[in-house]
């Protein structure tokens, strides 16, 4: 088995993920649970664009020279892996925002970022 | 046909512009989000249109004018236009219940809602998996923003935790997302279902998209955020996850459903049963209002999602079961979330300040109702089809998880609707009625009832009678009258129903006319008393008429689910009527609970009927010959429960004995008779099958035993009320025990004991009443000697108890008779001992009832009593003359009876010659028994009289007191604890082995339940935890 480009991102992506998913559910710090979640879906993206790639392929973009609109499907890779990962990218990014917006409201109501204190609603 | 497009840019474009706006025009925003939303509302009715009149079929939209999966295409069709119908007049609703909120937060509220509810719409048509992804996560976002409104730390944590429960499984659905993709080359949902067969499908990857959506739906137990959501948002918030996000979501998974093979619908159906029957479970300790609506509101996702689960099960009733159960959910959690927020009260025994406004009450009701599914509401249709088509498919285990889920959710919701009907409010803050906050609760309210209706005319194609429950629609308008004019008018309406049904009744059915007698005659007489009641009697009418339309509706049903249908309503009507008694809030909980399992029994009897059968016709009854031991055990069950046999019977002593004075009788001598002509109902189905002799036998036990222990707990009763109860549930002991003998002369005795403990109890219970209105309790040990005060309602209580004890001339003794005679033609002599044995105890409780009553020493408070209001004394005395005339001419009932009963047992009927009943073993003259009893009876009173001339009149207090006045008064009542010496020696039948046995049971559920929740431990962590674990475990059962 040959290590190639894909392979290791697709191993970096499942290592990212991992991590990501370790911090989120050990660590205490609420800054920490959300950068963990951040890596986490770091790990996602980057295992989406390792699937999208396409060994010895250009970009997809009709240049009328390399790529024309007859040959695409045969020297190009495929867009939409990447597109998914632009828009997860920019959706990872709203999230983050929010989830920082509420560490810093659930820090200002009990002045402590320990998860473990905010669990007043239960049962 | 406005284009989905501009449902984005409306949302997105103002959802955008209102973040930008200065602080100065905030007060326009609740205006200009509510134009907003009556756009989209307008969208949604602009393709529903169409659709429901057939002019176009689905439609796909692409954006760019490429074909997916390069481009995003939205599908509407009549279901995305129903969708989206329900989730944008939840939002144009939302708005205006939020107006002033909206108007004094910051102008980005209105935005985020808007913005919100586009995402809901757009997850409703979205065809392309990925974008799916976006939207799922915008909804997510925003649905945490608006989480927000309340700022206080409950809403700060419950938003974080949703931010980190939402974040897992829209990763865990990207994943699936991609994975699919790299495996079938297409985004495009429509492709994929066209693939679904094919092999390329990677199970991993569809599993991992379903399950995170099916997450998202909160399945139990790995739901603790979305609990957590629903108790620290603000309430109004609680509706729109509730009746918004999930109601989408749920569209969501319908979508997704063609993918699924066999094994992905087994994985639904234990997903959704999981939840609706674990989410009940653990709400059932919980008495914080909002958290107790999200454990119902999980509750009832959980049961769509199994049923979305049992698509190719129900085949085309599919829709109309999803639908009617989604709306009723739909409408009465946001309805139940809107009075949450108008009474701002967390606590469930709190809700008793919706009384304030009984507009409010009744809106509460009309949702609980529709939740638990009790008709007129869409999901009591929903449900009915659900069990039929299941039975059908023969998931009987299904059916009866199903059935004990919803027994378990109307444990709580009774509950919570006593606490509103009966708990002191006096104490408790005012809150604001604000009309913008009750109009979209009264919107929803009126939209579950005109659903019903809309859903009843679906199903049976216009069979049911609407008009009566239209006529209390209106008694509950004129609600403000005062009591007399109410009460006229429910007489003349019982009139006229009995005017209508009776005359072809008699020619046609002498069983179901006996019992339609006995429910409206007996209705309109005992209604009578109620001109004794001043004032307007607010809540009364409305719910004693819903019964006797249940009682008609029974008497009239062609098909099982008719037949249901009224159950069901007399059911609610005797129940609110039973709770209206001072002390009765837990009568009422336990006499509700008790009816609503006898009555889903029957529910799943009528399945398997349904499943052998194909036919819902009530006399497919008699056709089934499969599982008949089963269903005929159900139905008996079932019915045990309204005539409160033994073990079945711990409800009736106290709900009869704290209903009001004219209650009393109807839910004792009238509603009791439902379960005995259910009984009879089952007994000419079960015919002369094999098994029916065997189910005849143990239901003869079960009926002397009733029998007994019902006489011998009423001997020992202080109550006066009490005691008649008890004597009550022995009476149906009896009935009972005549109807299993299934021969002509049990059936004889059975009918006659009906008709008798009609007219007796009615008397008994009346003057009774009347006799507690004017002395104030009901202990007999504080009345005595009210004879001389009362001399009408002493003769109504002699005869009256005459008549119960059986002993000649009056009619009771007809039923006795008849009774003797069956017991020895059936060889159960066993059984016949107890019963004569227990004929004997009657005595002693009867003899009480006069005595320590009427006779013996009259109390110094009672001195200046008057006798009893003329109100009552007249349909007490019109039933003393009904049973004179059949106790002097009993053969003027008893023949008819005979002819009827032969239709079914023609052997071994009476022959009559004139008015001589001749049995196998006995000969009987009522009129010759008559007339002998009187001579005798003028003889010895003359006599008596002549005697009593001569005597010394004694003035009560002619005697010497030697000692001081006693600490307890009443042990110097000669009738307290009287039969304390039968109770040594015999008390022990009576112990309260049942009582003990249900308490047991009631504590044990709640404590599963108590150690149950305890899994939300409210720590995000751990409910990051539960989702990974629940995904896990179920890719486990999956792959095996």
């Amino acid at each position: 088995m040959t290590i190639t480009i894909d392979k290791i991102a697709l191993f970096l992506g499942i290592v990212l993920m991992l991590i990501g998913l370790y911090g989120a559910f050990s660590l205490k710090s609420i800054i920490r649970i959300i950068l963990s979640l951040s890596i986490f879906d770091t790990g996602i993206n980057v295992l989406i664009v390792s699937l999208g790639y396409l060994k010895g392929r250009t970009a997809p973009i009709i240049d009328g020279d390399k790529v024309t609109v007859e040959n695409i499907f045969n020297v190009a890779i495929d867009p939409v892996p990447q597109a998914l990962v632009l828009t997860a990218i920019v959706i990872g990014f709203g999230v983050t925002a929010l989830m920082l917006v509420y560490a810093l409201k659930l820090y200002q109501s009990k002045k402590t970022l320990d998860i473990n204190q905010f669990s007043d609603l239960k049962w | 046909m406005v284009s989905p497009f501009y449902l984005l840019g409306v949302g997105l474009g103002l959802g955008f512009l209102l973040g930008l706006t200065g602080k100065n025009s905030k007060k326009y925003t609740s205006a200009i989000t509510f134009v907003a939303f009556a756009f989209f509302v307008f969208f949604s009715i602009s393709w529903l249109i169409p659709f429901a009149l057939k002019q176009v079929t689905e439609t796909l939209i692409y954006t760019a004018g490429f074909l997916p999966p390069f481009s995003i295409s939205l599908s509407v069709g009549f279901y995305e236009a129903v969708f989206s119908l329900m989730i944008n007049s939840l939002g144009l609703l939302s708005i205006l219940f939020l107006w002033k909120k909206i108007n004094s937060e910051s102008n980005a509220l209105g935005g985020i809602i808007l913005v919100l509810f586009m995402t809901l719409n757009m997850l409703v048509f979205a065809r392309d998996i990925f974008n799916i992804f976006v939207w799922l996560e915008i909804a997510a976002i925003s649905t945490s923003g608006i989480i927000l409104l309340d700022k206080n730390k409950f809403s700060y944590s419950a938003g974080f935790k949703y931010l980190l429960a939402s974040s897992i499984i829209s990763s865990l659905y990207l994943i699936g997302v991609v994975l699919v993709y790299f495996t079938n080359g297409t985004l495009f949902l429509n492709d994929l279902i066209t693939n679904a067969s094919g092999v390329t499908m990677s199970v991993t990857a569809v599993f991992l998209m379903l399950i995170a959506i099916v997450l998202e739906l909160k399945p139990f137990p790995a739901n603790g955020w979305a609990l957590d959501v629903y108790e620290g948002a603000n309430p109004a918030i609680g509706a729109i996850m509730s009746g918004g996000v999930a109601t989408a979501s749920l569209f969501l998974l319908y979508k997704f459903s063609p993918l699924l093979d066999n094994k992905f619908s087994y994985l639904f159906v234990i997903a959704g049963l999981l939840t609706f029957v674990g989410s009940n479970l653990f709400g059932i300790k919980q008495d914080k209002a909002n958290r107790l609506l999200g454990y119902s509101s999980i509750g009832q996702i959980g049961l769509l999602v199994a049923i979305i689960g049992f698509r190719p099960f129900l085949g085309d009733k599919f829709e109309f079961i999803a639908i009617t159960i989604l709306v009723s959910h739909f409408l009465a959690k946001a309805g139940l979330f809107w009075l949450s927020d108008v009474i701002k009260q967390d606590n469930i025994k709190n809700w008793s300040v919706l009384r304030r406004k009984p507009l409010l009450l009744v809106l509460f009701g009309i949702f609980v109702f529709s939740l638990i599914g009790l008709p007129p509401f869409p999901s009591f249709f929903g449900k009915w089809e659900l069990i039929m088509m299941l039975s059908g498919g023969y998931k009987f285990a299904v059916v009866t998880i199903i059935l004990v889920g919803s027994f378990i959710e109307a444990i709580y919701l009774f509950r919570w609707l006593g606490y509103a009907i009966k708990l002191d409010f006096s104490e408790l803050p005012e809150y604001k009625f604000e009309l913008n906050k009750i109009i979209p609760v009264v919107i929803f309210g009126a939209l579950v009832l005109g659903a019903g209706y809309y859903a009843g005319n679906l199903i049976c194609l216009k069979t049911l009678n609407y008009i009566p429950l239209a006529f209390i629609v209106l008694l509950y308008f004129i609600d403000s009258l005062p009591a007399y004019i109410k009460n006229t008018l429910s007489i003349l309406a019982l009139g006229y129903y009995s005017y209508l049904i009776l005359p072809n009744l008699y020619e046609t059915d002498m069983l179901r006319f006996i019992f339609a007698v006995i429910f409206l005659i007996g209705g309109i007489i005992t209604l009578v008393a109620g001109y004794a009641y001043k004032g307007k009697r607010q809540g009364f009418y409305p719910v004693a008429l819903l019964m006797y339309v249940g009682l008609a509706l029974i008497i009239q049903a062609q098909t099982t689910l008719e037949f249901f249908f009224g159950w069901e309503l007399m059911t609610a009507g005797s129940y609110f009527l039973i709770i209206r008694g001072k002390k009765s809030i837990e009568h009422g909980l336990s006499y509700i609970l008790f009816s609503i399992g006898g009555a889903y029994a029957i529910l799943a009897a009528f399945g398997l009927i349904y499943a052998e059968t194909s036919d819902i016709l009530l006399s497919s009854l008699s056709v089934a010959t499969q599982n008949i031991t089963l269903i005929f055990s159900l139905l008996a069950i079932g019915f045990m429960t309204k005539t409160a046999s033994l073990g079945l019977h711990i409800w009736l002593p106290g709900a009869h004995a704290e209903a009001e004075s004219d209650v009393s009788p109807m839910v004792s001598a009238i509603l009791l008779k439902a379960g005995v002509f259910g009984l009879f109902i089952l007994m000419i189905a079960m015919g002369h099958n094999p098994e029916a002799e065997q189910i005849g036998l143990i239901l003869g036990w079960i009926g002397a035993l009733t029998a007994l222990v019902g006489n011998l707990a009423a001997a020992f009763q202080e109550d006066a009320k009490r005691l008649l109860a008890y004597s009550s549930i022995s009476q149906l002991g009896y009935i009972l025990f005549g109807l299993a003998m299934m021969t002509h002369l049990g059936w004889m005795s059975a009918m006659v004991y009906s008709i008798n403990h009609f007219l007796y109890k009615s008397i008994l219970f009346l003057t009774i009443g009347a006799v507690v209105l004017k002395v104030g309790t009901h202990d007999m040990y504080k009345m005595g000697g009210l004879i001389k005060n009362m001399p009408l309602a002493f003769i109504a209580v002699l005869i009256g108890i005459i008549a119960l004890s059986g002993v000649p001339p009056l009619s009771g003794f007809a039923g006795k008779w008849l009774f003797y005679n069956a017991i020895i033609d059936k060889h159960w002599y066993f059984q016949g001992a107890i019963v004569f044995f227990s004929g004997i105890v009657a005595f002693l409780y009867l003899f009480k009832l006069i005595y320590s009553v009427f006779l013996g020493q009259l109390k110094d408070n009672l001195r200046k009593v008057k006798d009893i209001s003329v109100w009552f004394a007249i349909p007490i005395y019109i039933l003393i003359i009904g049973i004179m005339i059949i106790s002097a001419k009993p053969e003027l009932y008893l023949k008819p009876l005979g002819t009827m009963i032969s239709g079914f047992y023609p052997n071994g009927e009476l022959s009559w010659t004139g008015g001589l009943a001749n049995a196998p073993y006995g000969y009987w003259n009522g009129s010759g028994v008559m007339i002998t009893i009187g001579i005798m009876f003028s003889l010895l009173f003359l006599w008596l009289w002549s005697l009593s001339r001569k005597a010394q009149k004694v003035k009560q207090f002619n005697i010497v007191y030697a000692a001081e006045a006693p600490q307890r008064p009443e042990t110097t009542h000669i009738s307290y604890n009287i039969y304390a010496g039968y109770y040594k020696s015999i008390g022990w039948i009576v112990a309260p082995i049942f009582e003990k046995f249900w308490s047991t049971m009631t504590e044990w559920i709640h404590s599963v339940s108590d150690f149950g929740r305890r899994i939300y431990n409210g720590n995000g962590q751990y409910y990051m935890t539960h989702i990974l674990i629940y995904m896990l475990a179920f890719y486990f059962i999956l792959m095996h």
